[in-house]
């Protein structure tokens, strides 16, 4: 027997024991298609209870986390390996994305071809603290782009200056953009060759090794949420949107959508050792870590 | 821009002389304070005015010294333009400003340059004795002292009508009386008219050649009187029966009611 | 020394105290930084960090300085005459109750990113105190010296200039060393949102899980604020020290 299949049984005997085990999730922005299979997860059948802790700008749910505040809660990879440097023990589950769906994005009517045409002028809004910001100033120089904070989801300024680019996840500002009459060009940070996985479940390394049963069950429900949540979004979609009215239910379709490509590779949620050496082996170069750490301690396939 | 000329003994001998007819003051509440006074003042007089709490009387002098209008009648004063001096209960002296340029206030809102408001000032607190508190602040000088500034302040102008509301109220006995000899006698030396509001009896009986009692309620004139007194009043007529007789003429017209 | 070390044993024994426990165990240090690390973080980004604190100091400065100059003139104004006050007062709460977050993307707007913007922030933030202490300093003046101001004649402007305004100065400076503070913390606001100084530094550091930078910078803000507030009790000491109950006894 599996370590999959024997964790899978406990965590039926779990559900079969009756009380559920109380926890919570933080996630890392509003409910949005980014979070559906989260929403749609059948956590009762799992044996848990499982409360959703939606997030907004800034939400520090690796040190969340880390303090205790929350049981679970979505990181990306990047920042999970950070915290990993510091002391704070938290571990990778499921991965959502598989490809990073963060990017920059400009007005179509610049007929940019590149990312590095777009830091040759005007103005870019970036959160200067990500790496994949401080590996576009090493590779091409943020001498001719004035660089801002990132407006948070907010494309007003965007919309305002056609010379003002913005980072994004692929599959929202865009959409927002277009919405608005203007249409836009996106450049992908995979392009550069930086690729993290996005919208991670993590939870802290004590946790997983006292009560593996626990988050045996989390991802056993996760992996059921997301598989019917690709498959039929609608109902999950209503309840995501009675929660963050500020998106319209006809964007909410529209992007669970356009998010699937970078879903759907495979193996939902599953992770290698390649794709974490990769990303350890870039944060090390830039150095927000002081050096390399083994890949197989910063996330487990249950 | 007034210049205060040098004037000769007999011409800063002189007051003001007010008619106050009918005079009506009623309070926003509809409180009636001042019924309807009619009251003559000569130029040059001593007036006490005595009454208890609430009578009216700091109202009335308010209006003589035209910081308020009656609400009916008139107060008509010969002559018709002079200088009015006003003089509180507390000293109230600018507190960031020294002795002297405190005692030089008036002059300086009237518009005189500094040389000339100074010396003006520097002559009067010599005449109440302070030349050499000067430099100090009012939180420095002792509470008859600042009385005193205050005195100073109101007489550096040289004012034909000085209203005091019981300046000395607060004041400890001894300095009291102290400074109600020196206010006879600076008065005596320049003659303006001065109307003394008070509740003490004591007071009203040694400073003033007349009294007038307010009633307790509606401001009318319970009694009118001149103090049968010497002109000249030193401590000693402290214990002199004269006085105590003017007092208990005084206390009968206060305690009727 | 006698006035620096009361305040300084709480903050030797309370900095030892958080190194023991961080080196302890007892506190991660991932959520609160241990002062030694703190220390290395102003070392090692002194250069960062002392660019950043002289574009947060300049706008917290000029903020400062101009809601000090129109919180004052705000409130004379007001203070001439009831209609006005009654008319316009509560347009004045309202640099209280805006939250500056939120109307900080809005300044962008208006300032663009940068100075301007960061100015505006400590701007807004500050000017509430100075409009109402100095307002209420103004209309607290003592009758029966406003009396005497009347009896000799004085205009308007005379009694204010003469009278009301230096009466007003204790109530002023009280309603200064609340704005200082506030100027600062509007200043760090501005910047999260326009993108320098100290509150980009804090921002940025935050992004990267540095907490002692954080902290460092965070450190420096306070020191910034504890300058400003210094000032303006020299100024309070120098100007009331001869007259006011507040300065003496000192």
């Amino acid at each position: 027997m599996n370590r999959r299949t024997f964790l899978g049984a406990g965590a039926a005997l779990l559900a079969a024991c009756g009380k559920p085990a109380r926890i919570r999730l933080a996630l890392n922005w509003k409910p949005d298609p980014q979070f559906g299979g989260f929403y749609a997860a059948p956590y009762r059948k799992h044996g848990l209870d499982v409360e959703i802790l939606p997030g907004g700008a800034g939400t520090p749910t690796v040190q969340m986390i880390g303090a205790g505040s929350a049981e679970f809660g979505i990181v990306s990879a990047d920042e999970l390996v950070v915290a990993r440097s510091r002391g704070n023990d938290v571990v990778a589950l499921f991965a959502v994305f598989q490809n990073c769906p963060q990017g920059i994005m400009a007005h179509a009517s610049r007929h940019l071809a590149s990312i590095a045409d777009v830091l040759k002028e005007g103005t870019l809004a970036i959160q200067r603290g990500l790496p994949y910001a401080r590996i576009l100033e090493r590779k091409y120089g943020f001498d001719h782009v004035q660089v801002v904070p990132s407006p948070g989801g907010d494309i007003s300024a965007f919309l305002r200056d056609e010379k003002f680019a913005q980072q994004c996840f692929v599959m929202s500002e865009p959409l927002q953009a277009r919405h608005a009459g203007v249409d836009v060009k996106v450049f992908p940070v995979a392009d550069i060759g930086y690729n993290p996985y996005t919208t991670v479940l993590a939870t802290g390394g004590a946790q997983l090794r006292s009560n593996p049963v626990r988050s045996a069950a989390m991802v056993a429900a996760v992996r059921e949420g997301w598989s019917g949540y690709l498959k039929d979004p609608v109902p999950t979609n209503a309840k995501m949107h009675d929660l963050n009215p500020s998106m319209d239910a006809a964007s909410f379709a529209e992007v669970a959508e356009a998010q699937k490509p970078y879903i759907e590779t495979g193996e939902l949620g599953a992770m290698t050792d390649d794709r974490w050496m990769t990303l350890i082996g870039q944060l090390a170069e830039l150095g927000d870590i002081p050096q390399v750490m083994p890949a197989q301690d910063c996330f487990r396939n249950i | 821009m007034i210049t205060v000329s040098k004037t000769t003994a007999s011409e800063a001998g002189r007051g003001v002389a007010l008619r106050l007819e009918r005079v009506r003051r009623v309070f926003e509440n509809s409180l009636v304070v001042i019924e309807g006074m009619d009251l003559r003042i000569d130029a040059g007089e001593f007036l006490a005015i005595l009454g208890p709490s609430g009578c009216g009387k700091s109202t009335l002098l308010r209006m003589i010294a035209r910081l308020s209008a009656p609400d009916a009648g008139s107060i008509v004063a010969e002559p018709e333009q002079f200088q009015t001096a006003f003089v509180f209960q507390d000293a109230h002296l600018l507190p960031w400003r020294t002795t002297l340029d405190n005692t030089a206030l008036p002059l300086e809102l009237m518009g005189l340059d500094r040389e000339a408001r100074y010396s003006k000032a520097r002559a009067t607190l010599a005449q109440v004795g302070l030349s050499e508190a000067e430099a100090r602040y009012p939180a420095q000088l002792s509470g008859g002292m600042r009385m005193r500034v205050s005195l100073a302040r109101a007489l550096v102008t040289e004012p034909r009508l000085l209203l005091m509301d019981e300046p000395f109220a607060a004041l400890d006995e001894i300095t009291r009386f102290n400074l109600e000899v020196q206010l006879r006698d600076l008065w005596q030396r320049r003659g303006m008219t001065v109307i003394f509001v008070t509740h003490s009896i004591s007071e009203a009986a040694f400073l003033a050649n007349r009294a007038v009692v307010m009633t307790r309620r509606g401001g009318k004139i319970r009694l009118d009187r001149r103090i049968d007194l010497p002109a000249g009043r030193t401590n000693d007529l402290r214990s002199d029966p004269h006085l105590g007789n003017e007092m208990k003429l005084l206390m009968a017209a206060m305690e009727e009611e | 020394m006698k006035r620096i070390l009361p305040p300084l044993v709480p903050f030797i024994v309370i900095t030892l105290a958080l190194e023991w426990m961080v080196r302890g165990g007892f506190v991660p240090g991932y959520l609160v930084p241990a002062p030694s690390a703190i220390f290395r973080a102003l070392y090692d980004s002194r250069d960062e960090l002392a660019a950043a604190m002289a574009k947060t100091s300049a706008a917290a400065v000029i903020g400062f300085a101009l809601s000090a100059l129109t919180g004052i003139a705000i409130a004379v104004l007001l203070s001439s005459s009831r209609a006005i006050q009654k008319a316009f007062y509560p347009y004045a709460v309202f640099f209280q109750t805006v939250p500056i977050i939120a109307i900080a993307p809005l300044l962008v707007i208006w300032f663009g990113y940068g100075m301007k913007t960061v100015i505006a922030s400590a701007f807004i933030v500050s000017i509430f105190p100075v409009i109402a202490n100095t307002l209420t300093g103004l209309l607290s003046t003592d009758p029966a010296l406003r009396d005497l101001f009347r009896l000799y004649g004085a205009s308007a402007r005379v009694t204010l200039v003469k009278l009301r305004f230096p009466a007003a100065l204790p109530q002023i400076l009280t309603g200064l060393r609340v704005a200082s503070g506030l100027a600062v913390i509007g200043a760090i606001v501005g910047e999260f949102i326009g993108g320098q100084g100290l509150g980009s530094v804090v921002d940025i550091a935050r992004t990267q899980q540095r907490v002692d930078k954080v902290f460092a910078a965070v450190l420096l803000a306070s020191v910034l604020g504890l300058a400003l507030f210094g000032l303006i009790n020299l100024i309070s000491a120098l100007t009331l020290r001869r007259w006011h109950a507040s300065e003496q006894g000192a």
